[in-house]
């Protein structure tokens, strides 16, 4: 299935950025090699020898919106400066500049801070002159943009990782200390119980119930930065338990699923910072769907382990392979 | 309904230093070596860390290009006239269709949606519920799978996206039915 899922998504992917691109490209909508008429305003006595003069761009809104055919309206004035070269003079919006669509893409696309075009000829009239500039062509946006986002997510993946090994390392490090002295033990004994009807595959008074439970409660108090490395540790009780290491258990799956519905009593930090107090309104209806779709997950896991196609897969349904034994840990 | 947040705050503030000063206390009390035992412990961190790895570079450029590619409006748009019928608002489907892909990217759209529409709109109040109340589950399976080394992972996908499903549609009627009206 997520073999499935993660093609889809590189391939409507690619399929969707090249549409996008054809259709921008149909409707010329960057006016590759067309001339924007702009004003440009020199400041007092500058010289006109000088290589680099600071300007102020006037960009008339009308003529804009007919030349691009958009809605959006650039700003009356921009700051910005004309750098005369042999090879010609070339217009720069200052870095980062608030520009409208599709300026703002055909500078992304760039890829550099500052929008920079090619200067027409100036037509010189008192302090304002009237000139147009052509900015260079935007081919294919939408595919770089795809490339740029695997390379850039490639590397968010592994800070993600990284970032997880100092948390990683503290709660397994504190967890072996309680697993030592046989709390772990004892919590498994006492919230079997409760456990052992969702997880029948697992042996009773296995630590495993320990560390889901401790997984669950951290979801349930909202501590993010602990669940992960408990529920990381409830996945390596479990994976002791499976005959074949490279598929996921029903237990396994179970947690899981438990885990994306994400029970909370808390809500997420993140949510706090983007809707701010609002969030205590909301607490009652998070609780309820929450809690409702806890449900939903557990009694979907139950069924789907029940259906053909995943009973056929289930690694405690048939023989051990004999290449995959061998590593179970003690 | 305060006093319960109260409590639950508290609560979920004093767990952590109570566990993190908690657990090596009780390790000396039972006469457990902590030190050894914690560094013994703490040394899989690495390992685990590194074992995500490629699962999550899987997961997430795949993700990545899909949002960079602009077929999410491309769904918005077809899917807009089939859930008008059903009475789902049409705004809210960005954020059911990102929820479950990036954590971030769906912030994202919650905080857009502030901007476009005010942080007291029901539409805000869906998406924040929609927020609370659901998972990253790719980021799930990538990092809890990807920590014990299991690629087969059966039937976790339908099973966790059903619950994804469930809890968009829910959080949407819920919040109707609560805040809806005006």
């Amino acid at each position: 299935m997520l073999n499935y899922i993660w093609a889809g998504l590189i391939v409507a992917a690619l399929a969707f950025a090249i549409v996008s691109d054809l259709r921008d490209g149909a409707s010329d909508r960057f006016r590759n090699h067309a001339a924007l008429p702009i004003a440009l305003e020199y400041p007092e006595g500058y010289r006109e020898e000088a290589r680099r003069v600071p300007v102020r761009i006037r960009i008339d809104a009308e003529t804009y919106q007919s030349f691009y055919s958009v809605d959006a309206a650039p700003d009356s004035v921009y700051a910005g400066h004309v750098l005369r070269t042999q090879a010609g003079a070339r217009l720069f919006f200052a870095e980062h500049a608030a520009l409208p669509d599709p300026l703002l893409r055909i500078r992304d696309f760039s890829g550099g801070d500052a929008l920079e075009g090619t200067l027409g000829a100036e037509n010189a009239a008192a302090a304002l002159v009237a000139t147009s500039v052509r900015f260079d062509p935007v081919r294919f946006p939408h595919l770089q943009d795809i490339t740029r986002a695997a390379f850039d997510f490639a590397d968010t993946a592994v800070e993600i990782a990284i970032g997880l090994v100092g948390v990683l390392a503290l709660f397994l490090g504190l967890l072996k200390i309680a697993e030592a002295g046989g709390l772990i033990r004892q919590m498994a004994r006492l919230v079997e119980p409760l456990l052992h009807p969702l997880f029948p595959a697992v042996p009773k008074g296995h630590p495993a119930f320990a560390m889901i439970v401790l997984n669950l409660s951290a979801n349930v108090l909202g501590l993010g930065n602990a669940a992960t490395p408990l529920g990381i540790k409830a996945m390596e009780e479990l994976q002791t338990l499976n005959p074949v290491k490279d598929t996921a258990t029903n237990p396994m799956v179970m947690l899981l699923a438990m885990n994306t519905a994400s029970v909370q009593l808390v809500p997420p930090a993140l949510l706090v910072a983007v809707i701010g107090l609002q969030v205590n309104e909301l607490i009652f209806p998070i609780i309820a769907v929450t809690g409702a779709s806890l449900a939903v997950a557990t009694g979907t896991a139950w069924l789907l382990e029940r259906a053909p196609l995943w009973k056929r897969s289930d690694p405690n349904a048939r023989p051990a392979e004999p290449t995959a034994s061998g590593e179970d840990a003690p | 309904m305060t006093w319960f947040r109260y409590f639950i705050d508290y609560f979920s503030i004093l767990v952590l230093p109570l566990m993190i000063v908690g657990l090596p206390v009780y390790g000396l009390i039972r006469g457990v070596k902590v030190y050894e035992e914690f560094v013994e412990g703490a040394k899989e961190g690495f390992r685990v860390a590194v074992m995500i790895i490629p699962y999550l570079v899987a997961i997430l450029f795949a993700i990545g290009m899909f949002r960079a590619s602009g077929a999410m409006d491309f769904l918005v748009e077809t899917l807009e006239p089939l859930l008008g019928m059903v009475g789902f608002p049409p705004e809210m489907l960005p954020m059911a269709i990102i929820r479950p892909l990036t954590g971030s990217g769906s912030a994202a759209v919650v905080a857009d949606m502030v901007a476009a529409f005010g942080a007291d709109s029901i539409l805000v109040k869906m998406a924040g519920v929609m927020f609370g109340s659901t998972e990253t589950t790719f980021y799930i399976i990538a990092v809890y799978f990807g920590a014990v080394n299991v690629k087969k992972t059966r039937h976790a996908v339908p099973a966790g996206l059903t619950a994804d499903i469930f809890a968009m549609i829910f959080a949407v009627y819920l919040v109707q039915w609560l805040f809806g009206g005006a």
